[in-house]
């Protein structure tokens, strides 16, 4: 379980959000400007909390009011940016392993070869295809064996055909995993594949949630209609 | 003289300055290559005055890279990583020694570590005495040339996505590893050519190095002040280790050239 309770300020843009997240996967939806990204940021720890608690598992990462804050490195919570953010000077092993114990990490390895990337470890990220990228993203986040994933708009910057072969590795991938992850889409079909609880962010404010516990606040209807599990 | 004729006339007068600013350039460094045979060279290198010197400036300007590098690099850091009135404030004052004029630097580090200076009844206390010995040489090496080293530094580091290191980071990596690991290497370019520019002028300095460490042979008397200490005596000297300076000059130029290469076809990817 993430239970998140944060408030950013930025500029004249307030995040306001109090969310639990269980384990498995959790979309963020929500218009562009809505603040998915920053409160994944918040997360992280890479951006400036004006007040907040997260607590991760039995880990609290964050407590403003007792002056808690841990640095990102001991947050044991991976990162995907949209862009995917491929260390550009590393091999495709190198950048899996960034976070284990080194090159010869089995987890490592065992996850360049499930994920299909074993012909290409000794390649260079500027050599991939956008698909390629994403996997060795998505590779090296869970090399780390992180407690909480994060996933800003994983297949954002993918063409029409990629993105579907990815999709389904990607919803294969979260079935399996045994920890919270948040996943930042607009896209539709992101939703209906993953069957995942689902959170919608408007104006940095959780405007309405819908979960195994049921739902809080009105669904938008645009979004009603879209949705995997049947509204009661 | 009729119209036609005046016109082309005129259309002459910027390729006659083009060449005029061509000849002022060339004809120094042609000069120097031509009037130096190698018997000058071989003789002027083997002169006593001139070992000492290079030997000097080896030593110094070695001792001030690695001060701009290891006191420059987190300095540059900080610049790059943040914005606002102090860092403006910072980043104006850390380039002005590149503008002062080399006699105001020297002026400037003797009034700040001179036996009257600022510092001088602290270092005095410590019983260091730093003016007209080679420790003064560093130090003035270090004012004019570090500003050049840090420049560099600064751009390349506001250059690195900042998402990198924020990812770095998730993985587990802390400061120190997503320097050495991300930062540093992906900065590369950067932090050596401005190293190499710092380098080049620690070796050319002149001015502050006379007026702050003077000019004693095997103590002070760098590459720059025994040429101008050997004009007095044996030219051939002075013109060897001049030949040395344009050629190390050349040398540096090239590097940062295969440097900019380098980075136009990093860019292109």
């Amino acid at each position: 379980m993430l239970s998140v309770e944060l408030e950013i300020v930025r500029g004249s843009f307030v995040l306001d959000v109090a969310l639990s997240l269980p384990v498995g996967p959790t979309l963020l939806v929500g218009p562009n400007g809505s603040g998915k990204s920053t409160l994944l940021r918040g997360i992280l720890g890479a951006v400036p909390v004006r007040r907040g608690k997260i607590v991760l598992g039995e880990r609290t990462l964050l407590d403003t009011a007792r002056g808690v804050s841990l640095p990102t490195e001991e947050r044991r919570v991976a990162w995907v940016p949209q862009e995917y953010a491929l260390f550009p000077h590393l091999t495709v092993l190198e950048n899996v392993t960034f976070g284990t114990a080194g090159t010869e990490s089995v987890r490592g390895r065992t996850l360049l070869e499930q994920l299909g990337l074993g012909s290409l470890r000794a390649r260079r990220p500027g050599a991939l295809s956008g698909g390629e990228r994403q996997k060795v993203a998505l590779a090296r986040a869970l090399a780390a064996e992180p407690e909480a994933l994060l996933l800003d708009e994983p297949l954002a910057a993918l063409d029409v055909r990629t993105r579907e072969e990815t999709r389904q590795l990607l919803a294969e991938v979260l079935r399996n995993l045994r920890i919270p992850a948040v996943i930042v889409t607009h896209d539709v079909g992101d939703i209906q594949s993953l069957g995942a609880p689902v959170v919608l962010l408007e104006s940095g404010r959780a405007r309405w949630e819908q979960n195994g516990a049921g739902m809080q606040g009105t669904p938008p209807d645009e979004l009603a209609r879209t949705l995997p599990v049947k509204l009661t | 003289m009729s119209t036609r004729a005046s016109t082309r006339l005129l259309a002459l007068v910027p390729a006659a300055a083009a060449l005029l600013m061509l000849t002022v350039l060339a004809v120094p460094l042609a000069a120097l290559v031509l009037s130096t045979g190698p018997a000058d060279l071989l003789a002027g290198l083997r002169h006593p005055l001139a070992l000492s010197a290079l030997r000097l400036s080896l030593l110094t300007t070695t001792c001030s890279l690695a001060l701009t590098l290891g006191l420059g690099t987190p300095l540059a850091w900080w610049m790059a990583r943040h914005s606002g009135p102090a860092q403006r404030v910072l980043s104006t004052l850390v380039q002005l020694p590149i503008v002062v004029p080399p006699a105001v630097s020297g002026l400037a580090l003797l009034l700040a570590f001179g036996r009257r200076g600022l510092l001088g009844p602290l270092l005095d206390r410590a019983g260091w005495s730093l003016p007209f010995t080679t420790a003064a040489v560093v130090l003035a090496e270090l004012f004019v040339s570090a500003p050049f080293y840090l420049q560099s530094a600064v751009t390349a580091f506001r250059r690195l996505d900042e998402d990198l290191l924020w990812v770095a980071g998730s993985l587990g990596a802390g400061p120190a590893r997503r320097f050495l690991r991300i930062a540093a290497p992906l900065s590369r370019s950067g932090l050596v050519s401005g190293a190499a520019l710092s380098w080049a002028r620690a070796l050319g300095e002149f001015g502050a190095t006379l007026m702050f460490a003077g000019n004693l042979t095997g103590r002070t008397q760098t590459l720059p002040l025994a040429i101008y200490t050997a004009l007095e005596t044996d030219l051939r000297p002075a013109k060897a280790l001049s030949l040395l300076l344009v050629a190390v000059a050349l040398g540096v130029l090239l590097l940062l050239g295969r440097g900019s290469v380098l980075e136009a076809v990093r860019a292109e990817r």
